[in-house]
């Protein structure tokens, strides 16, 4: 549990909480804003995929399916049903749930890690050919535009506007959904549901003989996980508000997420966060060199696989606190 | 269907069918004998694709010999792929999501190093055999019948290594078990090695007969990769006749499925038909001895 979770991580929460309500007041430019939203998007997708990659330890390669079924279903009922997306962002998640729970099914029946790998694959294939073919309703691979960006919500007198070119809107949405998203699975975790997950990871077989229903808990998983990671689309859809079935769904996407998750810690909780800070903020670096981000995240994939195959996440403990330690105690001498 | 039509329909089927075997019997052969999923296989074929770009357009050599040099290169970089990033990796007790999360990642790496050396443009390579086979009403390029012939004639040879050398005895025992293949003395590690070499050059020989078709690029190996994978699942994980009767069959139902819908579905088809044969058969449609 300690490995999975780190120390204190309820107050790990509270402390990025505490630091997402800071960030507006700092003197930031719109731009650095734009950077952090996508940060706070992609940690939620990629916490919501750790879920079923890490925690339940089913190697499910399509998730980038669910952020597009939640990017597109929000924005198609938004644009063409005229509802807020206040609410089409809870039926992308729903829809996306659903979704997941389908894929599930035969899952279920596989217990051999590359036949999850490979259906969930050609699961997204199919997610993303259905998007750039339906050409009526999506407008195919030439994107869909004119989402709706969230309405205008006024407090007290102030109006915060949302979607790109309203930094401040933006990112209080997305903080507001990483905050609510990671401490209600963290809740949801530290119970007994969160046990089970950890046991079916660890022996399938142990746990199913204790009672464990294996079939219910992992399509579950697999609900949640995909609902999440269909928020997550959702928002993403309200803020950029242009889609095209390979930016969401294509193998870009797969590799970015893959590489977040691995870079900071398959299966930690918080491993995806930090992974999904440093993926954002260096390819936003390496924008000059567009062709180089790929080519970045190949060789992070590779180098952390062969150095730190429990990413940045799994490094800190032990070192970190011993250094702290050890700084400490001359400290006190004085 | 008109009964020339039909013809012509099975005969596309079976030319891009050969090509997903090459492919996924590759793949299946990587599988049967390490349980490795190799995600980078797609960037054997295509980096074999820029190898006989380079060979026998860029230099001129005659196709045999550009051939030939190609298919041993890209044995070589079969090989050493194995030897550099997988057998480490192997030793270790999570080496199952290694090995995928790793090939992915030099899967990527391999595509964006190929678009920052070669471009991005698709660079085409002139068909190697010219004019059109008339049998009866049916008209058939060279080119793609040959894609067929060739395609067998590799597959065969490596089907008869397989089953009748001594070498194919030592690669099924260590498929069926590597460590009892260890302690009669097979060198285990050895023939992996050798596995991946054998299945980098069918990711070859099915670059050199494609590239004519669908031009040279860095992308070129990813809607193969994702195939092969389809092929050896649908052949039963591991096994190399299954993965080559997989291929033709996927190859049809392609071709098939585009008399009845538009093209750009026929992927979709192919990919939900992967889908149900799991759910139905998680064993594949055939499953027999392994390898």
């Amino acid at each position: 549990m300690l490995e999975v979770f780190g120390r204190h991580p309820f107050r790990a929460i509270l402390i990025w909480a505490l630091l997402l309500v800071v960030v507006p007041f700092l003197p930031l430019d719109d731009y650095v804003l734009h950077i952090l939203t996508l940060f706070l998007i992609f940690a939620v997708f990629a916490t919501g995929w750790n879920l079923t990659l890490g925690i339940l330890g089913l190697k499910t390669l399509g998730h980038h399916a669910f952020f597009a079924i939640g990017a597109y279903a929000s924005a198609l009922v938004s644009h063409y049903f005229g509802v807020s997306p206040w609410l089409t962002i809870w039926l992308g998640a729903i829809i996306a749930a659903i979704a997941g729970i389908v894929i599930g099914f035969p899952i279920l029946r596989i217990r051999s890690m590359p036949h999850v790998a490979i259906v969930t694959l050609a699961f997204a294939e199919i997610v993303r050919l259905v998007l750039s073919n339906l050409k009526e309703i999506t407008r195919g691979e030439l994107g869909f535009w004119g989402i709706p960006p969230f309405d205008p919500i006024t407090i007290g007198g102030t109006t915060v506007q949302f979607g790109l070119g309203n930094a401040f809107g933006s990112f209080a949405v997305a903080a507001v959904m990483f905050v609510g998203v990671h401490l209600l699975l963290l809740m949801l975790l530290k119970s007994r549901s969160g046990l089970t997950f950890l046991a079916i990871r660890d022996g399938e077989a142990a746990a199913e003989s204790l009672g464990v229903k294996l079939a219910a808990w992992k399509l579950f998983a697999f609900g949640v996980s995909a609902a999440i990671v269909g928020l997550s689309g959702a928002v993403y859809a309200h803020y950029v508000l242009i889609l095209t079935p390979t930016s969401v769904a294509g193998p870009d996407m797969l590799i970015s997420l893959l590489a977040m998750i691995i870079v900071g810690g398959v299966g930690r909780f918080f491993g995806p966060i930090y992974g999904a800070l440093l993926l954002t903020v260096s390819s936003e670096l390496l924008r000059d060199f567009g062709d180089y981000r790929m080519l970045l995240y190949g060789a992070l994939i590779v180098v952390f696989v062969f150095i730190a195959p429990t990413g940045l996440a799994g490094l800190k403990p032990t070192s970190w606190r011993k250094r702290q330690e050890a700084a400490s105690k001359p400290a006190e001498a004085t | 269907m008109s009964g020339t039509h039909l013809i012509e329909t099975v005969i596309n089927g079976l030319i891009s069918g050969s090509i997903y075997a090459l492919i996924g019997s590759g793949l299946a052969l990587i599988y049967g004998t390490t349980r490795v999923l190799n995600f980078a296989h797609g960037e054997l074929l295509m980096l074999a694709g820029y190898f006989i770009l380079l060979f026998a357009v860029t230099l001129g050599w005659p196709l045999i010999l550009a051939a030939a040099a190609t298919i041993v290169l890209i044995m070589v970089l079969g090989a050493l792929l194995q030897r550099v990033t997988i057998a480490p990796l192997m030793k270790r007790e999570d080496w199952a999501f290694s090995v995928i999360a790793a090939t992915i990642g030099l899967s990527i790496f391999l595509q964006s190093g190929a678009q920052l050396i070669w471009g991005e443009q698709y660079q085409g390579v002139p068909y190697f055999f010219h004019g059109v086979a008339v049998i009866g009403e049916v008209r058939m390029p060279w080119q793609r019948i040959a894609i067929l012939v060739v395609a067998l004639l590799v597959m065969g040879i490596c089907g008869l290594i397989l089953y009748r050398t001594k070498l194919g005895r030592i690669v099924r025992a260590t498929a069926q078990d590597a460590e009892a293949a260890l302690a009669v003395g097979i060198p285990a590690g050895r023939v992996h090695t050798i596995v991946f070499a054998i299945s980098a050059g069918l990711a070859g020989t099915g670059a050199i007969l494609l590239s004519p078709l669908i031009t040279v690029n860095p992308w070129m190996g990813v809607s193969y990769l994702l195939k092969g994978f389809a092929v050896v699942i649908l052949g039963g994980l591991g096994s190399f006749g299954g993965a080559v009767a997989a291929g033709f069959l996927l190859g049809l139902i392609e071709s098939v499925s585009v008399a009845f819908v538009p093209s750009e579905w026929s992927n979709v088809i192919a990919f939900a038909f992967l889908i149900a044969v799991i759910t139905a058969r998680p064993e594949g449609l055939f499953a027999g001895r392994g390898a």
